[in-house]
């Protein structure tokens, strides 16, 4: 049960790195994945696998739109556009993480004083 | 959305294979150009990516209707594993079959008789409406002042109260011999307040059947107007007869409609106070506030509850107590829904009603043994297929999986059980229709097959399925892996075999039950089949008539009947001759009335007792051979004219007059108050009704002086030789008299014991309760017989190794017997038990004791000694195992 709940967070956090990851506009798999490791300075290491999977999902939810394109050194590619559903769910999720990080945040620092 | 993709998603995956292709090209080109080289840069970026295959699985799953694909792939998996072993399977079918079969004909019956609609407006606001007096047990049935009373001041509660009288009449058409018809005197608005429709013609209006006389209508039912008119489409407008009096056909009610007992079909309708003219009832009596053969039934009005109609009712219980402070003391009325009251009364302890039930509950045991018996096969099964089971396990196969597999051909073979079961069901519920009842009377007994009965089987063939499939599933899934593997194939046998024992325990539990229940039935059939009667029943020939139904009123009835007497006496082969309303267990006059006997006080809380009486011509106790203790016989001079005189049974004497001389002693019937009866004699106790309790007390009134209230005869006749020899002369001789005149229910004496209210019911009992007791027998025997033989089959190579040690055939026979009975005492230990509380619930529906002791020893000798049987053969192939071969296996 509480793996379960640990793997939805997690799964929930690759679909808004993936959602913030097209708000600079269309991109393939590769690019997204190449992306999220570098913004993150490397500290997000994903499995570039299970992107696949979490952009079937996210295409499924019609949170983002795909396509056949040529890609920068003119290969096929599929590539990926953030849809409104998808910008409005990035906002929802946004909030949703900022406010848990700030109220973590909170219960840290209280518990940083008490330990002081 | 996903079904869409689920229907493309070949497609799909191939799209998937290009971009995953795209992605590692792009990757292994930025490789190269930091400088790998091509093989290097293409193994970094599989590395990176991941198995494209299982990132493929993955989405292919993701577009996947699982379950669906499973419960195919399930169902696919478990038709092979079961055509593998067919021998398993067809035991198993076959065994369920019998289990839900049994019961499915069993709750046809129930249905048939308690819950089948009536096919009229909204059954369930339909009430029927019971009156008791006093701790009296409820009963159904109303005066016309009652009925008047319920009908205008219940008004807030039912949108209408209606009510019924049931009649047998003469229906003919002008000039032809009538049929004898079971009629309903129905108020006016009683269709308009069920809501049934007419198929032809009208119904009646709310104003007809108000004034005696005034309606001369007759409505038909479907069945009949089918059978006897050969549905003519124009019937209406027809001329009938019914007891002489013309009438004319108005309607036909609805097809599926049959009156609102499920028992009697009802043939012809006619208005209420129609009963007049046609029975000839005098209006007094008609309007007598004592004289209740009304049935009442009224139809909620929306919104209100069965309690807010009984609370409404018991202000008008008050007012009709106050009113009519002799007929309606202390009275009580409450709203019933309408299965309580079906062909029966309010009573809980009604003898349908608790016997369906009964039945019902022991369908149960049957199913529940079936089940087990099945079980046990799986389990078998289960620890034979347990490596087969570990390796899928260990292949990667979830346990949920495996248990839903598993589930799947246990429902598998509880469907088809079930379809077999159905049909077995539809079989037995048409012998149980087709059973002779034994009488003319329209009783309806056939057990149609409605939703309510294919539901009732089909949940009981999926409870089935699961019960019988979850044990088995359940455990293999808790197997251990690793013990299985090492144990090479062996199977898990040890923890398994306690749980089966227990099964076959409760197997030989519920056997014995069946089994006894069904002996105690038996046994109460042959008592009551040797009870003292207290009359001869042996050559004596019987058939009913109403002179009424030709239209004879009441004194032509009597001088018919003086004819008929001297007439038949007078013919070779007749000792005597009488005639009688009532046969013993008869359907017909079994009311009786209240009495008040001068000098007799009944207890204090106990209201008069209502007692039976029959209306007899003369030489009656010579007919049936039924002594007289003392004081005289009736004879031609008892009639109007003179002193009105009754011969009471010795038990009346002796509740009345006890220790005293009865003769000369005086008692009114509260139905005739005008004419006191003057004891002259006392007839030995003869069995009118039932076996169980001591005869009821009972009198006799001579027809003489009574026949302008019933014209409804049997005439009795007690031949020299074989009754039936004398049977053509006569009919010819009541033909020669009246030849229109309808006889019916001619039979022997001796055949009328064996009717519903004699011994046909316990003849009914008996036989279901032997099959179901012979049918648990068999399915004990099998699991006993199948459990022993898997146990010797488990522990043969122990068994060759304790005889290479030396242990004779004897220790190995006595080893694995005492395994056997071991079950078998503990299974018959607890059925005895459970069935003597079970018996104990029955002593209303026996004659022998819960406890007779005859049925237990029997019944456990017997089943002991068949338990012994089962358990031989198994232990006779352990006796004969060859220790060599044994071990080398």
């Amino acid at each position: 049960m509480g793996s379960k709940k640990e793997q939805e967070l997690l799964l929930g956090t690759l679909d808004m790195l993936i959602l913030q990851t097209l708000v600079m506009g269309p991109a393939h798999g590769h690019t997204i994945a190449h992306v999220i490791e570098h913004t993150s300075d490397d500290v997000l290491q994903i499995e570039q696998g299970s992107l696949y999977p979490a952009l079937h999902r996210l295409e499924d939810r019609e949170w983002v739109s795909s396509y056949w394109g040529p890609s920068e050194n003119n290969r096929k590619a599929r590539f990926y556009k953030l849809t409104a559903a998808g910008r409005k769910q990035l906002r929802a999720e946004t909030h949703r993480w900022e406010s848990m990080v700030e109220a973590i945040g909170r219960v840290l620092g209280n518990a940083g004083r008490v330990v002081e | 959305m996903s079904l869409r993709r689920y229907l493309r998603r070949r497609e799909w995956d191939e799209e998937r294979a290009r971009e995953l292709e795209a992605h590692l090209e792009q990757e292994t080109a930025d490789n190269v150009a930091r400088g790998m080289t091509a093989g290097e840069a293409r193994r970094r970026a599989y590395m990176k990516l991941g198995n494209p295959t299982m990132i493929r699985e993955e989405i292919w799953k993701m577009n996947s209707l699982v379950s669906v694909e499973d419960l195919g792939r399930d169902v696919r998996y478990a038709l092979r594993q079961l055509r593998r072993s067919p021998g398993f399977a067809a035991i198993a079918i076959v065994t369920l079959a019998l289990g839900i079969g049994v019961n499915t004909a069993i709750f046809s019956m129930v249905n048939g008789l308690l819950f089948s609609s009536l096919h009229v407006r909204e059954e369930n606001r339909l009430q029927e409406i019971g009156s008791r007096q006093q701790g009296t047990p409820w009963q159904p049935q109303f005066s016309l002042a009652e009925y008047e009373a319920m009908h205008g001041q219940t008004s807030d509660v039912f949108s209408g109260v209606v009510g019924d009288a049931y009649g047998l009449d003469g229906l003919s058409m002008e000039g032809n011999k009538p049929d004898r018809a079971f009629t309903d005197y129905v108020t006016g608005d009683f269709f308009d307040a069920l809501g049934v429709e007419p198929y032809l013609g009208r119904l009646f209006h709310a104003g007809e059947g108000v004034t005696p006389g005034a309606d001369p209508v007759v409505v038909l039912s479907y069945a009949y107007w089918k059978r006897h008119f050969a549905a003519d489409p124009n019937v209406v407008g027809k001329h009938v007869l019914l007891d002489g009096h013309p009438m004319t056909v108005v309607g036909v009610t609805a097809k599926d409609y049959r009156g609102v007992n499920t028992a009697l079909s009802v043939e012809a309708y006619l208005p209420l106070a129609m009963i007049v003219p046609i029975e000839s009832t005098p209006l007094s009596e008609y309007r007598k506030p004592t004289n209740r053969n009304l049935r009442l039934y009224g139809r909620l009005r929306p919104g209100v509850a069965r309690q807010q109609a009984t609370a409404t009712l018991a202000v008008v219980a008050r007012r009709l107590a106050a009113e009519q402070p002799v007929a309606d003391k202390n009275v009580e009325l409450a709203s019933f829904p309408m299965w309580v009251g079906r062909n029966a009364g309010f009573d809980p302890q009604n003898a349908i009603g608790e016997v369906a039930w009964f039945f019902l509950g022991l369908a149960g045991v049957v199913l529940l043994l079936a089940c087990v018996n099945v079980a046990n096969l799986l389990l078998v099964r289960a620890t034979v297929r347990e490596r087969e089971m570990v390796i899928r396990s260990a292949l990667g196969a979830a346990r949920t999986r495996l248990i839903r597999q598993m589930l799947t051909e246990s429902i598998l073979l509880a469907v088809c059980g079930g379809v077999a079961g159905i049909g077995l069901g539809l079989w037995g519920s048409h012998l149980l229709s087709s059973i002779n009842l034994g009488t003319d009377l329209p009783l309806h007994f056939d057990f149609g097959f409605d939703w309510h009965v294919l539901a009732f089987s089909m949940a009981v063939a999926v409870a089935a399925g699961a019960l019988v499939g979850i044990v088995p599933a359940l455990r293999l899934a808790r197997a251990n892996l690793n013990m299985v593997l090492r144990e090479g194939g062996r199977g898990v046998a040890g923890g398994g075999h306690r749980f089966r024992d227990a099964l076959v325990t409760v197997q030989v539990g519920s056997a014995m039950i069946l089994l006894i229940i069904a002996g105690l039935f038996t046994r109460s059939l042959t008592q009551s089949e040797h009870a003292e009667l207290g009359f001869n029943p042996a050559n004596v020939m019987t058939m009913m008539m109403d002179p009424g139904e030709i239209g004879y009123n009441d004194p032509r009835a009597r001088d018919f009947y003086k004819d008929l007497l001297q007439r038949v006496r007078a013919l070779p082969g007749v000792k005597s001759a009488t005639t009688a309303l009532m046969v013993p267990m008869g359907l017909v006059g079994n009311g009786g009335d209240t009495i008040t006997v001068n000098g007799y006080q009944p207890p204090a809380g106990q209201s008069a007792l209502v007692i039976a009486y029959n209306l007899i011509a003369t030489d009656y106790f010579a007919t049936l051979q039924i002594p007289l203790d003392t004081g005289r016989n009736f004879s031609d001079a008892d009639d109007e004219n003179h002193l009105y005189v009754a011969i009471v049974s010795e038990a009346m004497a002796k509740q009345y007059w006890p220790h005293q001389d009865a003769i000369g002693r005086e008692f009114t019937m509260n139905s005739d108050p005008a004419h006191p009866l003057q004891v002259v004699g006392v007839a030995r106790d003869a069995r009118y009704q039932g076996f169980r309790q001591a005869p009821a007390p009972y009198f006799y009134v001579p027809f003489l002086q009574h026949y302008a209230t019933n014209s409804l005869e049997t005439l009795e006749v007690r031949t020299v030789g074989e009754p039936g020899t004398t049977l053509p002369v006569l009919e010819r001789s009541i033909n020669d008299m009246a030849p229109n005149l309808p006889v019916f229910d001619v039979k022997t004496l001796h055949q009328a014991l064996y009717t519903p209210n004699g011994l046909l019911l316990f003849q009914i009992i008996a036989t279901l309760a032997g099959i179901m007791g012979t049918l648990g027998l068999v399915l004990a025997i099998v699991g006993v017989y199948g459990v022993l033989s898997y146990v010797v089959s488990q522990r043969t190579s122990e068994i060759g190794v304790r005889m290479a040690l030396g242990a004779g055939r004897g220790d190995i026979l006595r080893i694995v017997y005492k395994q056997g009975m071991w079950i078998v005492g503990i299974g018959l230990a607890v059925g005895l038990a459970a069935s003597f509380g079970i018996a104990h619930l029955l002593h209303s529906l026996i004659v022998v004791s819960p406890g007779d002791p005859a049925t237990y020893l029997g019944v456990s000798d017997a089943l002991a000694a068949i338990a012994m049987l089962a358990c031989y053969v198994p232990a006779r192939r352990a006796m004969y195992v060859e220790p060599m071969k044994a071990l080398r296996e």
